[in-house]
């Protein structure tokens, strides 16, 4: 068996700034990204949407790189760049041909040195923000099912309850002293980390960071509100209806461990058999065995990326012949035979290889044909931001290769119980209203 | 037009000497039966990806149904004479692989990913696949079950929408301009007919066998060799279907959907293919226009004006035919104002040359983007696939980057006259018409459809 080894190499600047290095000359482009550890689940009260809004806003001009100069720049030196809001951190990433490199330093440390933007930006973006919720939610079948729907029945702190993607009134009422405040306080350097991957030279990465970086002022340690939820012993429910589309749907969500404890590395492989493609057990069981489903997939959301309460979610998409209690009913049949018996020693075996095969295609992998290493990116981001133990790329797919059959077992009885679950149920409106007008 | 002014950046470090890309080596070979083979080593993971690609899609069968050969595809990975559908699944998964299968017009595809310790029964898999599918009855009556809600489902995406008028706006009685089936024709899909195409199509003489990554291409090639060296099968005969009309004038076409909350926009016109000489022009001039966050069109309706989200421009290129298109999901009262800056932007470069900084942002944008491919071994293989499957010159990757930088503003003023078809653009809104039709309408003469493509008063 081949093993993938990372080379990394990684400090801490004086102003409290993580940096990671991971050199890889095989080809000659290098992907830079900075995450700050801040999502939308911590968002202000009030202010639901807001840190994506924000995101948008660090597009916006910084001090020495005004409007439409972040996108030009790295546009114009071959590359591509993205930001994107996720739980628990948000980040902005760039993929350039390495002589760009100190462009790409130079614009990153601009805008986490100084925002300087304006209410007509602010404008702006709140309408193209507007249109990314219609055209990916509002205008959509299934427009956020069921990662917008699943929040408000699921839990009840605030934090991981609410609107992600915001109410347009709440994106209404933001200002730009909102978005001045959020930056002093959560776009510190001691609250992000810098990655540098691919055709850099360790000690000439951070090296780099050190000129670009390494004069921002430290800020205030950010202060996070509390996310935890009160325990849940019933089972909960709720409805959605869905404006477009033309099968019935729901979502079954069941509450999962910590990250990196016994029970999530279990949990992890347990959720690969339920939800491993046409392998899977759902898929098999709901659609091609019993064919009530015509789709049933899921699984953990990010699963290396959450600092805070998460679910294990399935997603069905069923025939309208059937209903949803008889859904439900082949549905619960198969997590009851993974409570009762556990999964079996093959299966076990073969998940383990799947596993390490989709690992390797993560940390290669691009989000797109132009955006290489952004798997290896967010693993390494995540594991300093939260664990600031880089190295766990390298060591921790040994956890979930030693996961034994007992513990899957455990694990399921454990945390796949209908008082730990919420569902979704997102219906199609009548036929005859939706042909009206 | 831009209202604001656009300031510049101070203090930008310059960029530093370019590295010389260098394309991995590819190892050709053509087996005895026909099969073309392209290899080439990326060792970034031990692992490698692949794809069997056959030169039919569903466009060579569109005169027995549309969609006929993507359902075949879809049947092909659901039972072999050897091993059932489950089987199949539980082995791809014991190796650590992936599989799909699918058609598109001009191709059907087998593509997979594993791990390279295990290329050998990965291999035999794909080989049992193109060769020994066995189309199950009960299989295939499950899938065309799938595929009937499936195009139900399309039909209340915007996006699906607003691309399939497009398509029959400019491709007519051409075979491209049936996007997907109709729920009918689904319906009416047979075994019989899927397997037909199964044996027409799955043949080594018009198979391309593609595979990037962690191995010797050698020791592959004697592998592939062993494998698929007893498979046997002529190309089949390719008919070219008569050339579309070029739709002539503007006109607009209303898909309405009650009740939407936005306007999905679609613009598009006749183009060119891959192999054409003017594409690299028409390459550069596209992401000038709207093929780049950088672009006119972006910084226009985006970031200064904040109509969309999302707008963009392509060309597409088919293997019979091309089209450029334009597209944005808006506000529904600025489908107006939003077609009126599309059409600005389009005759802004028709009518006035690029400046030349403009023009070398451009070029470095396309040339350091190309690049990128390099990185990762599916980018690499899905440039070698578009070189092979597009019959482009040998040199063609490596000498791409120069094309793009020896264009001039002359060139592009001539590529965007010749191209962006400003005056003949077919204009396709998807929307509540009772927002939108009278601003649709100032654009040209409008039809409006339901989302069934029912022709509404």
């Amino acid at each position: 068996m081949k093993r993938l080894q990372v080379a990394i190499e990684n400090k801490t600047l004086a102003n409290g700034l993580k940096v990671v290095i991971a050199p890889d000359t095989t080809a000659p482009v290098v992907t830079v990204g900075v995450y700050y550890k801040i999502g939308f689940r911590l968002e202000p009260q009030g202010r639901s949407g807001f840190a994506h809004l924000f995101e948008h806003m660090m597009f916006q001009g910084s001090a020495n790189a005004p409007k439409m100069q972040h996108i030009k720049l790295i546009n114009s030196s071959g590359g591509t760049l993205n930001g994107s809001t996720s739980y628990d951190v948000t980040n902005y990433y760039e993929a350039v041909p390495s002589n760009a490199l100190e462009r790409v330093l130079w614009l990153e440390a601009d805008r986490m040195r100084a925002l300087k933007v304006d209410d007509e930006n602010l404008k702006n973006q709140r309408d193209v923000v507007k249109e990314e919720v219609r055209v990916n939610v509002m205008n959509q079948p299934y427009g956020g099912f069921p990662w917008l729907d699943m929040p408000p029945v699921a839990f009840r702190n605030w934090a991981n309850a609410h609107n992600f993607y915001g109410d347009f009134a709440d994106l209404d009422a933001a200002d730009l002293k909102d978005v001045q405040a959020f930056f002093k306080t959560y776009y510190v350097p001691n609250n992000a980390v810098l990655l540098i991957l691919g055709d850099v030279k360790g000690e000439d990465g951070l090296a780099l960071a050190e000129k670009y970086f390494g004069n921002i002022p430290a800020g205030a340690a950010p202060p996070f509100a509390d996310p935890s939820e009160p325990e849940q012993n019933e089972e909960r429910r709720g409805n959605v209806e869905e404006k477009f589309g033309t099968l019935p749907a729901m979502a079954i969500g069941y509450g999962m461990p910590k990250r990196r404890t016994a029970d999530w590395y279990a949990m992890a492989l347990l959720d690969q058999a339920l939800h491993g493609g046409r392998a899977g057990r759902m898929y098999r069981e709901l659609v091609l065995e019993k064919q009530i489903a015509v789709d049933a997939d899921g699984g953990i959301d990010d699963i290396f990326g959450y600092n805070g309460p998460t679910q294990m979610t399935t997603k069905i998409m069923h025939k309208p012949e059937y209903s949803s209690d008889a859904t439900l009913s082949a549905f619960d049949a198969v997590i009851r035979e993974v409570r009762e018996q556990g999964i079996n020693a093959d299966e076990l075996e073969q998940l383990k290889v799947k596993w390490r095969s989709d690992y390797y295609a993560t940390l290669e992998g691009g989000r797109g044909g132009s955006m290489p290493k952004y798997g290896l990116m967010h693993l390494l981001a995540c594991f300093t931001l939260f664990d600031n133990e880089p190295q766990l790329v390298n060591t921790i797919l040994d956890g979930f290769l030693a996961v034994a059959r007992d513990e899957i077992h455990a694990a399921a009885k454990k945390y796949l119980r209908n008082e730990k679950r919420a569902i979704v149920f997102r219906m199609p409106l009548k036929a005859s209203t939706k042909e009206a007008a | 037009m831009a209202t604001r002014t656009v300031e510049v950046a101070t203090g930008v470090p310059g960029l530093a000497p370019e590295r010389a890309v260098t394309w991995p080596k590819r190892t050709k070979a053509r087996l005895p039966n026909g099969l073309e083979v392209i290899l080439a080593e990326s060792h970034s993971i031990p692992k490698f990806h692949g794809e069997l690609f056959f030169r039919s899609g569903n466009a060579a069968v569109a005169d027995r149904a549309p969609g006929l050969a993507e359902m075949t595809a879809t049947m092909v990975r659901t039972g072999t004479v050897k091993r059932a559908s489950r089987q199949i699944e539980e082995d791809l998964r014991s190796i650590g692989a992936d599989l799909s299968s699918a058609a598109g017009m001009d191709t059907s595809a087998i593509s997979f990913a594993g791990l390279s310790e295990f290329a050998e029964p990965l291999l035999g898999l794909v080989n049992e696949l193109a060769r020994e599918a066995a189309f199950p009855e009960a299989e295939f009556e499950r899938e065309r079950r799938q595929k009937l809600e499936e195009v139900k489902l399309e039909r209340t995406q915007p996006g699906f929408l607003a691309s399939e008028r497009l398509r029959k706006v400019l491709f007519g009685a051409h075979p491209y301009a049936q996007l997907s089936p109709s729920e009918q024709q689904v319906a009416a899909y047979k075994r019989e007919d899927l397997q037909m195409v199964y044996r027409e199509s799955y043949t080594p003489g018009n198979g391309l066998l593609l595979l990037v990554g962690d191995f010797d291409p050698q020791a592959m090639l004697q592998n592939i060799e062993k494998v698929f060296g007893a498979w046997t099968g002529k190309k089949p005969e390719s008919r070219m279907a008569a050339a579309p009309a070029n739709p002539h004038g503007r006109r607009v076409y209303l898909v309405h959907v009650p009740g939407a909350v936005q306007t999905q926009i679609v613009a598009g016109c006749h183009a060119i293919m891959r192999r054409h000489p003017d594409w690299v022009k028409l390459g550069l001039t596209n992401s000038l226009y709207g093929g780049a966050f950088n672009s006119r069109l972006v910084m226009n309706i985006r970031e200064d004006k904040g109509y969309t989200y999302s707008p963009r421009s392509g060309v597409s290129a088919l293997r019979q035919h091309g089209y450029l298109s334009v597209s944005a999901a808006v506000r529904n009262d600025v489908v107006a104002a939003s077609l009126t800056e599309i059409f600005y932007e389009m005759d802004k470069l028709r009518s006035l040359p690029v400046p030349e900084a403009e023009l070398a942002d451009a070029q470095n944008y396309l040339s350091g983007v190309f690049s990128m491919g390099l990185a990762t071994q599916d980018g690499l293989l899905s440039q070698f696939s578009n070189v092979a499957l597009n019959e482009l010159p040998d040199d063609y990757l490596e000498t791409y980057r120069q094309k793009v930088r020896a264009l001039t503003p002359d060139d592009l003023l001539a590529t965007a006259r010749k191209y962006l078809d400003s005056a003949n653009m077919q204009i396709v809104a998807v929307g509540d018409r009772t927002q939108i039709e009278s601003q649709a309408a100032l654009f040209g003469e409008l039809e409006v459809y339901d989302a069934q493509g029912k022709r509404l008063d």
